[in-house]
């Protein structure tokens, strides 16, 4: 029922309203005394060099994609799960052919280093 | 609270199924198998082709549906699966040897083949447009990998990224037609949307969803305003993955674009025949035009893809049982001729050094007499020379386009072949008439390859001397 | 004891009795009556939800630092207030008038927005527990898959975070805090599927409602073996989703400074801070409720179990942080690709088969 989640919303709105009160809170309290030398990003005292803003190892894209993959496909037993009884030998047996076609995508991956973080 | 399980015949699945059990398969033994033997894992996927074609002639004859109406196995979709399993293993014989060549020797090849071939299947049998929509995806994103899977070439990387930033697209243009199919009929089943057309003839939204659904197949089929991606990723990707792609994915997206129209829209023929008559033309002619002027083979035959997928188009508005059949036939036509021309490209090829250029191919006849009245044949069978296949094929999608009165349509049809002759003969004159170009001398032809292009020339003079048999079986027409 | 298992419940009963008949002096139409009513109590629920969860939060705060100053044999917090109790609130107060820092060439916007969505995700998780009989703010039939969806967003503040901050450290502590949290994510996912699978339903209610009786013995954590494996891997995952020690790679202070934390002073700091104590929280009142029984217990009221049983996860949660070294980041992915989620997965097809076979010889 959409009306179910109407406290929801009413949830975000107060905790935005929170965040929002506590960060001006803080404006208006805090002192703000910038000079450079505070404004530089942190690099451990040296004068920073470069972008911070540079291009990252693939390693970080594929773990997305793993689990942009896994997490779609894990969303597929929820339903299943709530109607286990209904659906019986026939769900089972549906489901554990999914969960073969995902074992074979996974014991891939595992094989081809999918997983190996080096 | 009981659930009722749907009538999941899974027998009519039977050719996909086998195929992607055959891809799984392969995808494991690809972990075991050692660098020196990966071409036994194409060997394994074309028995799993051979096996899935049996099932699929196995089918022939019954038509049944299954999964609540969302697939059928009727001789429309069974006539292109077999053509589509065809031009799959067709391609798979010309890649074994390829991809040494290439050196991108891995097995992840046949297994990415592999599932476009299910995609493909279930993309020609779909009967709801969810499905149809699925099986597209399921043939394109192997397909966008295939064509950059010579990682280390920036041109294939290019082609696959060009493919998919433009599939993408176009599967977007796809989906949205569906969404608004379903907000005028309240289905996406073919036969129901036609059922809630009939009783509601003025439909708004529907119009629009089958304008977005033309788009999305025009971009697929690479029809004139949306064929812009067609010359970079063919002359890109590997040329094996462009022979696949060039016959596969027409055959397929041309099965779901006839059923669409056919099963669904018949009340709406009088609006689409039309503007699909005007995109015919435009497809043949510019195709052709744009044809002439490449000095590329691969690029060439890229247009003359553009410039086929016009004719197909005739066919499609001539509608009715011989527009269907002759359509059918001309894909089969098509499939085998176009694998036996890029596959004479990849015979004559130096490891990774190809005949690219129509002036390299100077003299081929003299060194490589077989392949190239081969290659000859196979771009005469183009052109539509009888007694070839090309020719059969469209004799009967002109002369259907004659029996239901779209006369002018042919002739513009009969007059684009024969400007396209101009350009099938190039290499032709160039190889029997030039003086060998130095360089190209020590080529061992793999027998694979040579024994995919035999198979490739029986089967188009077969069909150019005998097609009654082809013609025959193309008559099947939908289940509805 | 029905007096005290009933005093929020009876409480709020009574409150929207008092309010119907304040506004019927103003004489407004029944509908728009029932519905000012149901707003106002909606509100006044939130805000005492949230006030819970800080309180929740300061304790949770005060008990680390005992905690690991005992353990440490140290003393820890005692100046303000008995027994330092007060500390978390002086705490807040420092950080609020702190100098909020915007580092040159960070995107105002992004810096500013992320420690406001990292808030955002544990409070809205706060909303569908069942804290005690009767006593659940928002029950939504699709409970656990709500919790599973909200819990994701937090990642992207982080990752806002690292991003917008113009440091390289904080990129990469974003950057790794991402692929953390998205790789815990699957097991933790996949270990709540067998209890979903057990009891039909999604609904946290009903999850609990499954837990009781029997003194203790019908918590899903005793029903082994599916049941005690699917604890143990949600309890590992989700202290590796939260960042704890030895899951804190995004912030290891070794390795790069304090991960997407670096750029950050003040009250978005604070914000930060408080979002990883909520979340740490929200995650062990979420393994109370799945696992061990939820607000299930003989004798005292239900909100007390809860509670109990939660901290009691907490406590078991900061003796790990205290005595276990970090891991490495290598080690931290191969735990949850190549340990946790195939012993998921396993644990999966057990209740699944195990279930079916169990209902034929009557169990």
């Amino acid at each position: 029922m959409p009306v179910d989640y109407l406290p929801i919303l009413v949830m975000i709105a107060i905790v935005t309203a929170f965040a929002v009160i506590a960060l001006t809170l803080s404006a208006m309290t805090g002192p703000r005394r910038p000079n450079p030398t505070k404004l530089s990003p942190y690099e451990s005292g040296m004068p920073p060099f470069g972008s911070a803003r540079r291009r990252f190892s693939i390693k970080y894209y594929l773990t997305a994609v793993l689990f942009i993959l896994f997490d779609i496909e894990i969303i597929f037993f929820y339903p299943w799960a709530v109607l286990f009884r209904d659906l019986g030998w026939f769900g089972l047996s549906a489901m554990g052919t999914f969960m073969l076609v995902l074992l074979i995508g996974y014991v891939y991956v595992w094989r081809k280093g999918g997983f190996e973080w080096d | 609270m009981s659930l009722s399980v749907p009538d999941l015949n899974f027998r009519v699945i039977a050719p996909a199924l086998i195929v992607a059990l055959t891809a799984l398969i392969v995808l494991l033994a690809e972990l075991v198998t050692p660098a020196p033997r990966k071409r036994w894992l194409g060997v394994l996927g074309l028995i799993g082709l051979l096996i899935a074609a049996g099932a699929t002639v196995g089918l022939w004859g019954a038509p049944a549906s299954a999964f609540g109406g969302m697939v059928v196995a009727d001789n429309f979709g069974l006539f292109l699966t077999l053509v589509i399993l065809l031009g799959a293993a067709l391609s798979i014989l010309l890649a074994l040897d390829f991809v040494r060549a290439h050196r991108v020797d891995q097995g992840e090849y046949y297994v990415l083949v592999l599932f476009a071939v299910v995609g493909m299947i279930l993309m020609a049998t779909a009967t709801d447009l969810i499905v149809i929509f699925l099986a597209l995806e399921l043939l394109s994103l192997p397909l966008y990998i295939l064509a950059a899977f010579k990682r280390a070439d920036a041109r294939s990387l290019e082609a696959g990224l060009k493919y998919f930033l433009l599939g993408a697209f176009s599967s977007a243009f796809f989906l949205y037609g569906i969404a608004f199919i379903f907000g005028g009929t309240g289905t996406t089943n073919l036969m129901k949307i036609a059922d809630a057309l009939a009783k509601n003839p003025r439909n708004d939204l529907l119009l629009v969803g089958a304008g977005l659904l033309l788009v999305g197949f025009a971009f697929k089929v690479a029809l004139v305003p949306f064929h812009w991606w067609t010359p970079d990723v063919y002359d890109g990707a590997p040329t094996a993955v462009t022979a696949f792609m060039s016959v596969g994915v027409k055959a397929a997206a041309f099965g779901a674009f006839f059923r669409a129209f056919l099963v669904a829209l018949p009340a709406f023929a009088f609006d689409w025949r039309i503007v699909l008559a005007a995109l015919a033309v435009l497809t043949m002619t510019l195709g052709n035009v744009a044809a002439l002027l490449q000095s590329n083979v691969k690029r060439m035959l890229a247009y003359s893809s553009i410039a086929h997928a016009g004719y197909i188009l005739i066919a499609l508005v001539a509608m009715g049982a011989s527009g269907l059949s002759s359509a059918l036939f001309y894909l089969l036509a098509y499939t085998l001729t176009n694998l036996g021309a890029f596959g004479a490209v990849i015979a004559l090829s130096d490891g990774e050094r190809e005949r690219l250029e129509i002036r390299d191919w100077g003299g081929a006849a003299r060194q490589y007499p077989f392949i190239a009245a081969m290659f000859a044949i196979f771009m005469l069978s183009l052109a539509g020379f009888p007694p070839l296949a090309g020719f059969t094929g469209k004799f009967l999608i002109f002369s259907a386009a004659v029996e239901t009165g779209w006369a002018w349509l042919a002739v513009i049809g009969v007059l684009n072949s024969l400007v396209s002759a101009y350009f099938y003969l190039r290499p032709i004159v160039q190889m029997y008439m030039s003086e060998p170009v130095p360089g190209w001398d020590r080529i061992r032809v793999a027998p694979l390859v040579a024994l995919a292009l035999v198979l490739a020339l029986i089967g188009v003079i077969a069909l150019g001397l005998y097609p009654t048999p082809a013609i025959v079986m193309a008559t099947g027409g939908f289940l509805r | 004891m029905d007096f005290f298992d009933n005093i929020f419940t009876n409480i709020y009963a009574w409150l929207a009795f008092w309010l119907h008949e304040l506004l019927m002096g103003w004489n407004l139409p029944k509908d728009v009556e029932s519905a000012l009513v149901s707003a106002i109590m909606i509100i006044l629920v939130i805000i005492v939800i949230i006030l819970w969860m800080v309180l929740m939060v300061l304790i949770l705060i005060w008990l680390e630092r005992k905690n690991a100053a005992r353990i440490q044999d140290r003393v820890g917090p005692n100046r303000v207030g008995p027994w330092g109790l007060l500390q978390p609130v002086a705490d807040t107060i420092k950080m609020l008038i702190k100098e909020d820092i915007l580092p040159e060439n960070a995107d105002r916007f992004v810096h500013t927005i992320a420690p406001m969505i990292v808030m955002m995700p544990p409070v809205l998780m706060f909303a569908v527990i069942p804290w005690g009989k009767g006593m659940v703010p928002v029950d939504l039939n699709i409970g656990v898959l709500w919790i599973i969806a909200v819990a994701s967003i937090g990642t992207i503040g982080v990752f806002l975070g690292g991003y917008g901050s113009n440091n390289k450290y904080s990129l990469l502590g974003g950057m790794r805090a991402v692929a953390q949290m998205v790789s815990y994510e699957i097991p933790q996912v996949l270990t709540i599927v067998p209890i979903v699978l057990m009891v039909g339903s999604m609904s946290l209610v009903k999850i609990n409602e499954a837990q009781s009786g029997w003194f203790g013995m019908q918590w899903f954590v005793f029903a082994f073996p599916v049941g005690t494996i699917a604890f143990v891997v949600y309890y590992l995952s989700a202290l590796a989703e939260v960042g704890r020690t030895p899951f804190d790679i995004p912030e290891g202070e070794s390795e790069i400074v304090a991960g997407y934390m670096t750029e950050y002073s003040g009250m978005k700091w604070a914000l930060f801070y408080l979002a990883e104590y909520f979340n740490f929280f929200i995650v062990c009142v979420i393994g109370a409720t799945l696992f061990l029984g939820g607000w299930n217990g003989p004798i005292l009221p239900g909100y007390v179990w809860l509670v109990a049983k939660t901290y009691a996860l907490v406590l078991l949660g900061m003796w790990i942080r205290m005595t276990w070294p970090r891991f490495r980041v290598d080690q931290l992915m191969n735990f949850a690709w190549k340990v946790l989620v195939p012993i998921a997965l396993v644990n999966i097809v057990l209740a699944g088969v195990a279930l079916p076979i169990f209902k034929m010889i009557g169990f």
